[in-house]
C-alpha cells in the first residue's frame, strides 16, 4: 500500500520539526500552552482535484494538497520578528527537503508534480508576553493512484 | 441619594481582596493596593489556540491620585505583587457612576524578564 498523502504529511511534520529552536511540533493538534512555544502545528488540510473527464474509475488522479502550518512563538515586543525568521527557515526547509520532492517525483514520473508555497495569514496578540502566529499553505500536486491505496 | 464608590464598593472589596502592590514609576516608588486580576487567557490564530495568561491588576484612581501618579504615568513602569514583577504595557481607566477620577484603572501586564 502507498498513500501519498500520507507519506507527505508525515515527512512534512518531520521537516517543521526540525527548523532550529523550535520547542513543540504537532499534527492536527490545535490547543497548545504557552510554556510549549515556539510551536509548529501541520494540518492535514484539503485535496481538490479537477477529474471530470470520461476515464476509468480507477485511472490515475492528478491531486493539489494543500496542508497547512501553523508557527506560534512568545515574545517581549518583537514576536513578529522572531516568527518571520521561522518563515523564512520553514519555506526552504520544505521546498528544499530532498524526501519530500521525492515523494511527489515518484508519484508523478511525468514530471507533472510540485511543491508550492501559497502564502500564509499572520494573528499577533498578548498573553503573558507578546504572542504572534504565522499560518502558511503548501501545495502539494501529486498523483493518486488507486490501485495502490 | 448619591452613593460614593470608593466608600461603600471599592474600599471594602480592596481591603478584604487586595494585595500590597509596588509601583515604580522613573525614580519614584509608590506602595499600593491592587486586585489581582489575572486570568486564564487563550489567543487563536489559524484555528488554533494558545493558552496562557493574561495579568492584570485594578487599581483605584483615587489611590493613584493620592500617591501623585497621574494618568499614563503608569505605562512602563514596574509593578511588583504577589512575589512576581511585570511591566505595566496599559492602563485602561474604568470609570465610574462617581466619574473616571474616582473610578478605577485595569493595567495590563507583560513579564517583566522579557523587557
Amino acid at each position: 500500500m502507498v498513500d501519498v498523502r500520507e507519506d507527505i504529511l508525515a515527512r512534512l511534520l518531520v521537516v517543521v520539526a526540525a527548523i532550529p529552536s523550535i520547542r513543540s511540533s504537532y499534527r492536527n493538534n490545535i490547543e497548545t500552552a504557552e510554556n510549549q512555544l515556539p510551536a509548529v502545528i501541520v494540518l492535514d488540510g484539503d485535496e481538490e482535484t479537477n477529474e471530470a473527464n470520461n476515464r476509468p474509475s480507477n485511472s490515475p488522479i492528478l491531486v493539489q494538497m494543500t496542508p497547512g502550518i501553523i508557527l506560534q512563538v512568545s515574545d517581549a515586543n518583537t514576536a513578529g520578528s522572531v516568527v518571520n525568521t521561522f518563515r523564512g527557515d520553514m519555506i526552504k526547509r520544505v521546498l528544499f527537503d530532498t524526501e519530500l520532492n521525492s515523494l511527489i517525483a515518484k508519484s508523478s514520473p511525468r514530471g507533472n508534480g510540485a511543491i508550492h508555497y501559497l502564502g500564509c495569514q499572520t494573528d499577533v496578540g498578548w498573553m503573558r508576553t507578546g504572542y504572534a502566529a504565522l499560518t502558511a499553505q503548501f501545495m502539494f500536486k501529486y498523483t493518486l493512484r488507486p490501485e495502490q491505496l | 441619594m448619591s452613593v460614593d464608590f470608593n466608600t461603600d464598593c471599592y474600599d471594602p472589596v480592596y481591603s478584604v481582596l487586595g494585595v500590597p502592590a509596588t509601583l515604580t514609576v522613573a525614580a519614584t516608588v509608590v506602595e499600593l493596593t491592587v486586585l489581582d486580576k489575572t486570568r486564564r487567557k487563550t489567543v487563536a490564530s489559524g484555528g488554533a489556540e494558545v493558552s496562557s495568561v493574561g495579568p492584570g491588576v485594578k487599581v483605584r484612581m483615587l489611590e493613584l491620585a493620592a500617591k501623585g501618579i497621574t494618568v499614563g504615568q503608569w505605562d512602563g513602569a514596574l509593578l511588583t505583587f504577589n512575589g512576581r514583577s511585570w511591566i505595566v504595557r496599559k492602563g485602561d481607566v474604568l470609570g465610574s457612576p462617581n466619574g473616571e477620577d474616582l473610578g478605577q484603572v485595569w493595567l495590563l501586564l507583560k513579564e517583566a524578564a522579557v523587557g
